[in-house]
């Protein structure tokens, strides 16, 4: 199996890093001990803002706030009394800090929690925010923390610092504490809470209608990536042994914010391999800041320069390679080995159930996009609804799936009043959709696209996935929920794709993709949102018959929008008709062609008089 | 006066305009109809250069000129030799007025007695807009934003008029004035080309029409003769 | 306090909101149009206070033409990081461009540490700007003082009559509502987007210049604070809006001289007010002072 393979690998390779590790001391010089100390804790600070922001999609600009946090309880709590009571020179210490003194571990524990808690505080109000809003917000909250550490004189000593902070950083504690992050980071990447949360950054509105609570799982996610700010900042602050307030600028955050673009925005081997590349590179940049000689010659050095290098080297790579060096994927031993695939089989369910829309009206301002829609939809059927251009239908879908609220009305799923739930709530009483315009998560594989939709039925707890060697009924979950999903794919003919990316896969095949996501959820409803368009006539053909299939083996009830008129009369029970948000007309495919309103409204007005007697249906 | 030959566009996986040729007269109203997503859109918009198109060609005749392919030539340049779109949905200006939207269709134009002569034709042409004149665009109802757009095309004074689905979202009244508008302003020796989900109202007036189903042409003539032709409806409500 | 303090007070805080406000607008051009904080924006200001003060200080011109050149000289540079970093990035994603920014950014601040050295330089002020004018009731004046508001404001006019008057103004504002209309009629946008760059750049090279005059050094990394603040400044006086930016900046400016003139013990956190109104704005009226909503597509 490759999978042990692997993981024999993986082994082999921490027992020989460790062992280089081990030996590190006596074969380096302190120069380089501490650049391995700065790539373990900028790796652990890039896993973190990576979490945050590659994964999660928060543009967060706030890391160097957290990191001071971090470094700063951590540093009050074992620097020694004695060597507080002389340091406090400006305002005395409160006195319950003097003799406050816990062991490093500890200490380091302490940090992360204390600069997770903030984080958290934090998150929450701001969270509400989007894109570049959140990070400026978070730019200044890292601002105001720096603000208050520099202020709170007697807790922090202020501007000046504090000093003489017992090195404990060594290649042991920097490395260990990495593995740990890295271990937990890479645990719940591979749960279906990573899915979740790659599934919130490609599609937020997707993912809500998987039934994700998408402000839960981004304060976690946030709070999360602050604890590694936290530990990474004490850790920091335990390698310099002094820290004081300037050290956590903007551009601490820069830096960091730099190492996972260069690395790879999502990817956490691109994290790693960016700490080791941006840190040694730092570093050695160093010598143009020094004077050099060249035979007789010297240069003298330019201060600056190396930062200047540094940004251009930046701007390079965002206009040239904006996925930096890993993209989102991941390193795996299969690079180098054949490629070998999986397989396995079948379940079904059954259900019984009913919509009811009633009276429902929706307004915009002043734009009434529907106006009194009436209807109910019994089990098992297919139901059409249509309407020339601009006529609602979309916005019908919106109300119904809970992502719009009906301004006057009512609707009923499985008898139960559904009008103003929210679409994760929508979705968890057994109702999914599609979009018209195609949107999967598109940095996730096949696979994982449809495990998202099985998070709603998920019983264990999102941070059980972070340790699941001690929680190991959460592997068993997911494989579970995995297989499932794998069951899916095939029945919908896609088990070949279950690992490529979604956003590679063929047309025809990402529509089908876009079912089986929406099938994952295990709805009772389904709704499809133009699933034709953009299929050409003999993939439309093959569609119809798909829906079909759909309907009869996994008993559900389907509304479709559909512009392609073959589709719709051809698969569709009962069809309504919308034009303009009015419910204009209902009846079977044949009652609809031939009804004069839909053809006027179709075609324009007189066009049922002057010519549809001799049309051919 | 416009020929394109062999058009075909992608959108990443999908093929929505397949090896699409049609040939506008100087002239004519020509008409491209067809059900909605059948990729109208996109070849009127690849011929003001709003889309990039994967392969075929693009060839417009300037009134007094010589044919052209433009199918890379900047959107600008198109407008400078004549092209002009009125979009579909409208796409006036929120936060402009009405009389700034018209100004703005006259950009590349650098005569002002011209321009404001021209807003006065426009003003004729539709009498609401000059009552409404120093409202911004955001304030003005479906209808008049429709004319603000007609007219807002008209102000780059050229020769080929694209209208795309002018009378998308109109009351029936309404409708019937646009139809009778583009064929006025058609009557004044602009060429036009007419994008239109009415297909009835649009046959009527062109001289020529074409049906996309789908990404391409299956269906072409005059609009007299599709008029008449049951495969047109099969086009919309499928058959 | 006296009448004399507050007076005081009043001017300077009108004059640093001026000040803000000018940096701001370049924020709220360049964002309205492209949805992009330019994070260099700062910098470009900073190199605004450094061009003068080598034209006039070092290179010896007289003002007049020192300001000039700095002014041109810092527009080309706006010009120019339009060009190269941000113009390739238009059709990328909106956070690829961001981070551009901020490389732009850190490069400015490290090119000025190695060009002109990371050491604070004085600024000689012109004598006839520092010297006192007496009102009645013993209010003393200073003349920079007053210039730097009437100064700010005659640009914000003139401003405001090229966006609404003008030809490229009309342009300017449909392009940020809609680039694409605004194409299709026959604009070149990219020439109209580096017209606001261009704009906003020289904006900054003026405040650039008046900050160097009023706090009379230049050193590499001044723009960094300014220009956050602006940008809040921006955002509170709603984004895209050029009023809203000039009264979010002297909202600014009076939010931090007053609370320090009124609670001394604050000063310390002065520098924190701005942010905690930015965060207060963007939870309660994310649209800002006049700002329009900036419509995000499902």
């Amino acid at each position: 199996m490759h999978k042990t393979r692997n993981l024999i690998l993986t082994v082999i390779s921490v027992i020989l890093f460790a062992l280089f590790l081990n030996k590190a001391p006596e074969i380096l010089n302190g120069y380089w001990l501490r650049i391995f100390n700065l790539i373990a804790i900028n790796a652990i600070l890039a896993l973190s803002l990576n979490l945050i922001y590659g994964i999660t999609g928060m543009f967060s600009l706030g890391h160097a706030g957290f990191m001071a946090i971090g470094a700063y309880v951590s540093a009050l709590l074992i620097l020694p009394p004695a060597q507080k009571a002389a340091m406090w020179i400006l305002e005395p210490i409160y006195p319950f800090m003097l003799n406050l003194n816990t062991p490093f571990i500890i200490s380091l524990i302490i940090a992360g929690i204390a600069a997770a808690f903030f984080g958290m505080l934090v998150a929450i109000p701001v969270l509400r925010l989007g894109g570049d809003y959140l990070g400026i917000a978070t730019l200044g909250f890292a601002e105001i923390i720096r603000i208050i550490i520099t202020n709170m004189t007697r807790l922090t000593n202020g501007s000046l610092g504090l000093k003489g902070i017992p090195a404990y950083t060594d290649l042991y504690m920097s490395w260990g504490c990495f593995a740990v992050i890295l271990l937990c980071t890479v645990c719940m990447l591979n749960s279906n809470f990573g899915n979740i949360l790659r599934a919130v950054r490609d599609d937020e509105v997707a993912a809500k209608m998987m039934g994700v609570n998408i402000f839960k799982v981004k304060v976690i996610a946030f709070t999360l990536g602050c604890f590694g700010a936290g530990l990474g900042g004490a850790l920091m602050g335990n390698l310099i042994t002094t820290i004081d307030p300037k050290m956590f600028m903007i551009t601490q955050t820069y830096n960091i914010l730099m190492i996972i673009v260069v690395g790879g925005l999502g990817s956490v081997t691109g994290s790693i391999i960016g700490s080791f590349l941006i840190t040694i590179m730092l570093e050695w940049l160093r010598f143009v800041e020094n004077p050099i000689t060249i035979g007789s010659f010297e240069i003298p050095g330019i201060p600056g320069m190396r930062m200047v290098i540094f940004s251009l080297l930046l701007i390079v790579v965002i206009i040239f390679r904006r996925e930096g060096i890993m993209g989102t994927r991941e390193f795996s031993w299969d690079i180098f080995f054949p490629k070998s695939k999986a397989k396995k089989s079948k379940p079904v369910q059954n259900y019984d159930h009913v919509l009811e829309v009633e009276h429902v009206k929706l307004k915009f301002g002043g734009l009434t996009a529907i106006e009194d829609l009436n209807f109910n939809i019994d089990a098992g059927q297919i139901i059409g609804l249509i309407g020339p251009n601009g006529a609602g239908k979309t916005s019908a879908f919106n109300v119904i799936s809970g992502f719009y609220k009906p301004t006057e009305g009512r609707i009923k799923f499985l008898g139960k009043q559904i009008g103003g739930l929210s679409p994760d709530q929508v979705c968890k009483a057994g109702m999914s959709r599609t979009f018209q315009n195609i949107r999967l998560f598109g940095t996730e594989t096949a696979l994982q696209n449809v495990t998202v939709g099985s998070w709603v039925r998920q019983k264990n707890s999102w941070w059980m996935s972070l340790l699941p060697f001690i929680f190991t009924d959460v592997l068993r979950e997911d494989s579970e929920m995995k297989t499932q999903a794998m069951n899916l794919l095939e029945q919908l003919g896609l088990s070949e794709y279950a690992n490529e990316k979604a956003s590679a896969l063929p047309y025809g095949a990402q529509r089908r993709l876009e079912i089986a996501r929406a099938l994952g959820t295990r709805p009772k409803f389904l709704l499809l949102d133009e699933p034709a368009a953009g299929m050409n006539p003999n993939e439309s053909h093959e569609l119809m018959e798909f829906i079909k299939r759909l309907r009869d083996e996994f008993k559900l009830t389907i509304l479709l929008i559909e512009h392609d008129m073959k589709v719709v009369m051809n698969v569709c029970d009962y069809i309504h008709v919308l034009d303009q948000g009015v419910h204009i007309a209902q009846g079977t495919p044949s009652e609809i062609r031939a009804n004069k309103k839909v053809i006027e409204a179709y075609l324009g007005a007189g066009a049922s008089s002057e010519n549809s007697q001799e049309a051919k249906f | 006066m416009l020929k394109i030959n062999d058009l075909n566009i992608f959108y990443g996986a999908i093929h929505a305009v397949r090896n699409v040729s049609l040939e506008i007269q100087q002239g004519d109203i020509v008409t491209l109809i067809g059900a909605n997503g059948a990729g109208k859109s996109s070849v009127i918009r690849s011929i003001m250069g709003l889309v990039k198109i994967n392969s075929g060609e693009i060839i417009y005749t300037p009134k007094n000129g010589k044919p052209v392919n433009i199918s890379n030539m900047p959107v600008e340049n198109r407008v400078k030799s004549g092209i002009a779109l009125s979009p579909e949905g409208r796409r006036i200006l929120p936060q402009l007025t009405v009389e700034e939207n018209l100004k703005l269709g006259a950009y590349i134009r650098n005569d002002v007695s011209g321009i404001l002569s021209d807003i006065d034709y426009v003003y004729t042409l539709f009498p609401r807009l000059k009552e409404r004149r120093k409202q911004k665009g955001s304030t003005l109802s479906g209808g008049e934003q429709q004319m603000l757009a007609l007219g807002r095309a008209l102000m780059s004074r050229p020769d080929l008029l694209m209208l795309d689905e002018p009378s998308l979202g109109l009351a029936p009244i309404l409708v019937d004035e646009v139809f009778e508008i583009i064929r006025e302003i058609n009557s004044q020796g602009k060429t036009i080309l007419l994008v239109e989900q009415n297909a009835w109202a649009a046959l009527k007036i062109a001289k020529r029409a074409y049906v996309l189903e789908t990404g391409s042409i299956n269906i072409s003539g005059t609009g007299q003769e599709l008029l008449n032709d049951p495969k047109i409806r099969a086009a919309y409500l499928g058959g | 306090m006296t009448l004399n303090i507050f007076v005081q007070h009043f001017v300077n805080a009108l004059s640093l909101g001026s000040l803000y406000g000018l940096i701001s607008i370049g924020y709220t051009m360049v964002y309205g149009i492209l949805r992009l904080i330019n994070f260099a924006h700062g910098d470009i200001f900073m190199l605004g206070a450094y061009f003068v003060f080598f034209a006039t200080i070092v290179y010896k011109l007289n003002w007049i033409l020192g300001v000039i050149i700095a002014i041109a000289a810092t527009t080309i540079c706006g010009l120019l990081v339009d060009r190269i970093a941000y113009r390739p990035l238009r059709q990328a994603p909106r956070i690829s461009a961001l981070i551009s920014a901020i490389g732009v950014s850190f490069f400015i601040e490290n090119f000025a540490v190695v060009v002109f050295t990371g050491m604070p330089r004085p600024v000689v002020q012109p004598k006839i700007l520092m010297k006192p004018i007496i009102l009645p009731n013993k209010v003393r004046l200073i003349p920079l003082g007053i210039l730097v508001p009437v100064v700010a404001f005659i640009l914000v006019a003139a401003l405001l009559w090229l966006l609404y008057k003008t030809k490229p103004g009309l342009a300017m504002r449909a392009i940020s509502f809609d680039i694409e209309t605004t194409r299709m009629l026959g604009v070149d946008v990219n020439k109209i987007i580096a017209l606001a760059f261009g704009l906003g750049s020289a904006l900054a090279a003026v405040a650039g210049i008046l900050w160097a005059l009023r706090y009379p050094r230049v050193e590499p990394f001044m723009g960094m604070t300014p220009g956050i603040k602006a940008f809040i400044a921006a955002v509170f006086g709603g984004i895209g809006s050029i009023p809203g930016a000039m009264i979010g900046g002297i909202i600014l400016g009076f939010v931090e001289i007053m609370s320090v003139a009124f609670f001394p013990n604050l000063s310390g956190y002065k520098d924190a007010f701005a942010f905690f109104l930015l965060i207060v704005i963007l939870l309660f009226k994310p649209t800002g002072i006049l700002g329009s909503k900036i419509e995000d597509k499902i």
